[in-house]
């Protein structure tokens, strides 16, 4: 860091810092950092939890999770992975799609685990748990 | 008669305009630091569009948000000044080291980190003048993300009502203030924003969000794809893309098509790809050659030139060295030959074994291989150039040396050599000749077969050259197995090593009993019969298998390939430049070609274009995953699915709605959220809604007017009426009720 950026970046810091007057000084509880996927499973929880606790079913509860979107009912396009032009092949040996003969000889001799980073793009790839 | 093979090359057309280049431009900072605004009063509400990119602030009694900076902030230890910064906004950017460390609060569209939020809040509230002490004294407005886990309404109005103690809070959904400030009552609101887009449909001012939907894909979304895509495309790109690069390729390049299907089929046909690739190159620094003088380059020309020669003098001067002690050799031979010829058998094998041989047959095999030799070196150049002059005379070769005294002795024998140095060279030179003759005639009669019957010439050429390809072809196709380990071709070559490997036939060549039950039980570890590798030598049988020569008889092929075609194509008329391996081969027929490097051709070593992209089927796919979600594997229904659901039955079914509102959304179908940027976004929505929809219902779709601000500005709007005022929530009523207690309002704020 050059010394200009270094005093003029220490000098704001310290004049916003002196204008922090409206602050209450309560700090807010420390809370545990959730990660989003923790976030919405938890209140995934919360929101079954409240619809057993009612006797009556609640017909209009809204949560994150019942906004989502369904799956499609329509049948899917598909498209070469390599160029994405509309294909109906799939290579046998590694589920890409393919255009043409040129693309399937760059399939056919994709180095090992390309072929995956591909598939990643379409959610297709193979995930070790 | 040859071709040469760049005319097949030149035989193309025109060569085309490159085309217009795109740079990759860095992130640049605005030029005026974030303001400080001095017109702060208290009590006035204050307005907070706190987005996944930017955040939106400013007084309400404002048209425009007073700031709005990227919602960022940046811790950073400056060591040597032993000085913690703290830095939000626009500052975070000011230096590459603080830069290094910016954060977001965010994670995907959820806030996560609660201090990077304070800290951002802090830097908010001093450039809006807040200066009281001890809280804040106004009202606050923030939008949220629609129906978000509890978790995070209740952070926020803890952050709020407790660390700056605002007196009221209240909060909307900020796709539907932006419908409201454009004038929106009755409508569908499509909102595709950073990181999701959602599907609104509003009846009489009313959100109905238990039957609205989200489609998890936003802007965000397709940033990460596209820079996915194109580290798979360039693997090798030589400079860095940033994020800032993609979002901006995404940004100014791509569009959503009116009618992908069609547009999709066709985006890599040459005539196409002249209208919509771009071309966008990363700044790099050029490297030039250094540049030679004319007399630097004549001196090293020269310089280049005298070494040749020279070692060519001595190339040839040891080649005829060489070809002198052959012919000597062969004269010697020949003669021992004729002298074996009228010995005994004795005397024969006696004189053979002193010569080295070990029969006669070793002897002719020895003089086979010397004569092949000697016609070899003779075909080879050994400086008969010099021997324009006519045959010299040497004097003293015939004389017997008796005849001669001591110097003439010496002067003989050097005569002796010369003498036989230029029969050497006479005798190479007429072989030359014979071989020129036989070729001339060759050619002759080739001509001759030509002129009287080009038909069956030219299938015959024809015919050398389909099987010269297909040689070749099945070259390539057999190396090519060999790589796959279970191939029939690579278990065929393993096969042959080891029975190469073992010398004499199967391992187990003893008949005992015993013997063959040692073998079956032995491995091939221990096998004692296999001595394979104790001889160094055994070892060259990998030498014996391995195609040394076939690159060379590869290059050998394509020049006799190449040849014929030069032929054919100079005198068969029916045999076309599109005939040509090499125009086979054409990048314009080629799709990857076309797709990595769009409608020119590329040259290897050209700088600007190893540091070019590409843009073509990218710039329609990015926007069609809106429409198609499974192009990037979500497996959730495409806007065009969402709305047709919502219109024609979800709407509908709901109690107390009918198929008339419907009818009444469709005459406003609302789009907002900074992906509705997208050229044609409209157009398509129209196409799409009207392959479901009957025919003639009304159906108008409209943009916001500005869909990054128009939230902001909503917000602004609504707290100067009379409904905003009921809405808030006092600090009173929390530090009483508690996160759980929420007025509802007509921005999606809804009971949780």
């Amino acid at each position: 860091m050059s010394a200009e950026n270094a005093q003029y970046l220490a000098e704001l810091t310290d004049k916003l810092a002196a204008a922090y007057t409206f602050k209450t000084g309560k700090k807010m509880q420390r809370r545990r950092y959730k990660p989003l996927k923790q976030l919405l499973n938890d209140d995934l929880k919360r929101t079954q939890q409240k619809q057993s606790e009612s006797s009556t079913p609640l017909p209009n509860l809204v949560s994150y999770h019942t906004l989502n979107a369904p799956p499609s009912l329509k049948p899917i396009r598909t498209y070469c992975d390599i160029t994405g032009l509309p294909t109906p092949y799939k290579s046998p040996h590694n589920q890409l799609r393919y255009y043409d003969k040129e693309c399937y000889a760059i399939v056919k001799s994709m180095a090992p685990g390309v072929d995956q980073q591909y598939l990643a793009l379409r959610g297709a790839n193979v995930v070790l748990k | 008669m040859t071709v040469s093979p760049s005319r097949v090359r030149e035989s193309t057309e025109e060569p085309l305009p490159p085309l217009p280049v795109h740079p990759m431009v860095d992130y640049t900072l605005p030029s005026t630091p974030e303001p400080f605004q001095t017109d702060y009063q208290t009590g006035t509400p204050i307005a907070i569009d706190l987005g996944r990119s930017t955040l939106r602030l400013g007084l309400t009694t404002k048209q425009e948000p007073s700031n709005v900076f990227p919602s960022v902030s940046s811790r950073y230890r400056d060591r040597k000044n032993n000085k913690s910064l703290t830095l939000v906004g626009y500052d975070c950017f000011i230096d590459s080291s603080v830069r290094a460390n910016v954060r977001t609060p965010f994670d995907g569209p959820m806030i996560t980190n609660w201090d990077h939020l304070e800290t951002i809040f802090d830097y908010s509230f001093v450039h809006l003048g807040v200066s009281s002490s001890g809280y804040v004294d106004n009202p606050i407005i923030m939008n949220e993300v629609m129906a978000p886990p509890f978790q995070q309404r209740s952070n926020l109005m803890q952050l709020l009502f407790e660390t700056y103690a605002v007196p009221k809070l209240t909060f909307g959904v900020d796709s539907l203030f932006s419908y409201y400030y454009n004038g929106g009552s009755n409508g569908l609101v499509i909102s595709t924003g950073h990181d999701a887009t959602h599907v609104i449909p509003v009846v009489d001012h009313r959100p109905l969000v238990s039957i609205s939907k989200r489609l998890n894909w936003g802007g965000n979304q397709s940033f990460n794809y596209l820079s996915s895509a194109l580290s798979l495309k360039y693997p090798y790109f030589p400079a860095r893309i940033s994020n800032y690069n993609v979002e901006n390729m995404v940004k100014d390049f791509c569009y959503v098509s009116k009618d992908f299907n069609e547009e999709i089929k066709h985006y890599l046909d040459l005539d196409n790809l002249e209208k919509k690739d771009v071309v966008v190159e990363a700044p790099f620094t050029e490297f030039i050659k250094p540049v030679k003088t004319e007399e630097e380059l004549a001196l090293e020309a020269e310089k280049k030139k005298e070494t040749l020669r020279k070692l060519q003098e001595q190339a040839q001067q040891r080649r005829l060295e060489k070809l002198v002690q052959k012919e000597q050799d062969h004269v010697y031979y020949t003669a021992l030959k004729e002298k074996l010829a009228k010995m005994n058998k004795k005397q024969f094998l006696e004189t053979l074994r002193a010569e080295g041989f070990e029969d006669e047959a070793d002897l002719n095999k020895y003089m086979a291989s010397l004569e092949r030799s000697l016609a070899r070196a003779r075909k080879q150049d050994i400086g008969e150039n010099d021997t324009d002059t006519g045959p010299p005379s040497w004097p003293l070769v015939d004389i017997p040396d008796a005849d001669l005294d001591e110097e003439q002795i010496k002067e003989k024998r050097k005569q002796r050599l010369m003498k036989s140095n230029y029969d050497a060279r006479q005798r190479a030179k007429e072989e030359k000749e014979l071989a020129k003759k036989q070729a001339e005639e060759e050619a002759r009669k080739d001509k001759e077969w030509r002129e009287s019957d080009l038909e069956s010439w030219s299938a015959d050429r024809r015919n050398k050259l389909e099987k010269l390809i297909k040689r070749s072809k099945d070259r390539k196709k057999l190396k090519e197995e060999l790589t796959d380990r279970k191939s029939r071709a690579a278990q065929m070559r393993m096969k042959n090593i080891a029975s190469l490997a073992s010398d004499d036939g199967p391992a187990v060549s003893g008949s005992s009993a015993r013997k063959r039950k040692a073998a079956a039980s032995v491995t091939i570890d221990d096998d004692p019969n296999d001595t394979f590798g104790a001889n160094d030598d055994d070892w060259a049988v990998y030498r014996d298998i391995a195609n040394v020569d076939d690159e060379e008889a590869e290059e050998e092929e394509e020049q006799m390939i190449l040849n014929l075609e030069s032929e054919l194509l100079e005198f068969d008329p029916t045999f076309t430049v599109e005939d040509t391996l090499e125009r086979q081969f054409n990048w314009r027929n080629s799709t990857i070609h076309r797709f990595l490097r769009g409608p020119r051709d590329y040259q290897e070593d050209d700088q600007h274009q190893n540091h070019q992209i590409h843009l073509n089927v990218e710039r329609i796919r990015i926007p069609e995953i809106l429409f198609q979600p499974s192009i990037a594997g979500v497996d959730q229904a495409g806007i065009t699915e969402l709305c047709e659901d919502t219109v024609l039955r979800r709407l509908p079914q709901e109690s107390g709605f009918s198929g008339d509102d419907s009818n009444r959304i469709l005459k406003d179908i609302f789009l907002t959220g900074g992906q509705s940027l997208f050229q044609n976004f409209e157009e398509r929505l129209y196409n799409e809604f009207r392959s479901f929809l009957p025919v003639g219902t009304k159906l108008k779709i409209r943009r916001a007017n500005d869909p990054l601000l128009d939230a902001w500005k909503g917000m602004a709007k609504w707290a100067n009426t009379q409904d905003s005022k009921g809405s808030y929530i006092t600090k009173k009523e929390y530090d009483e009720m508690g996160p759980e207690y929420i007025k509802e309002n007509n921005f999606g704020c809804v009971k949780l």
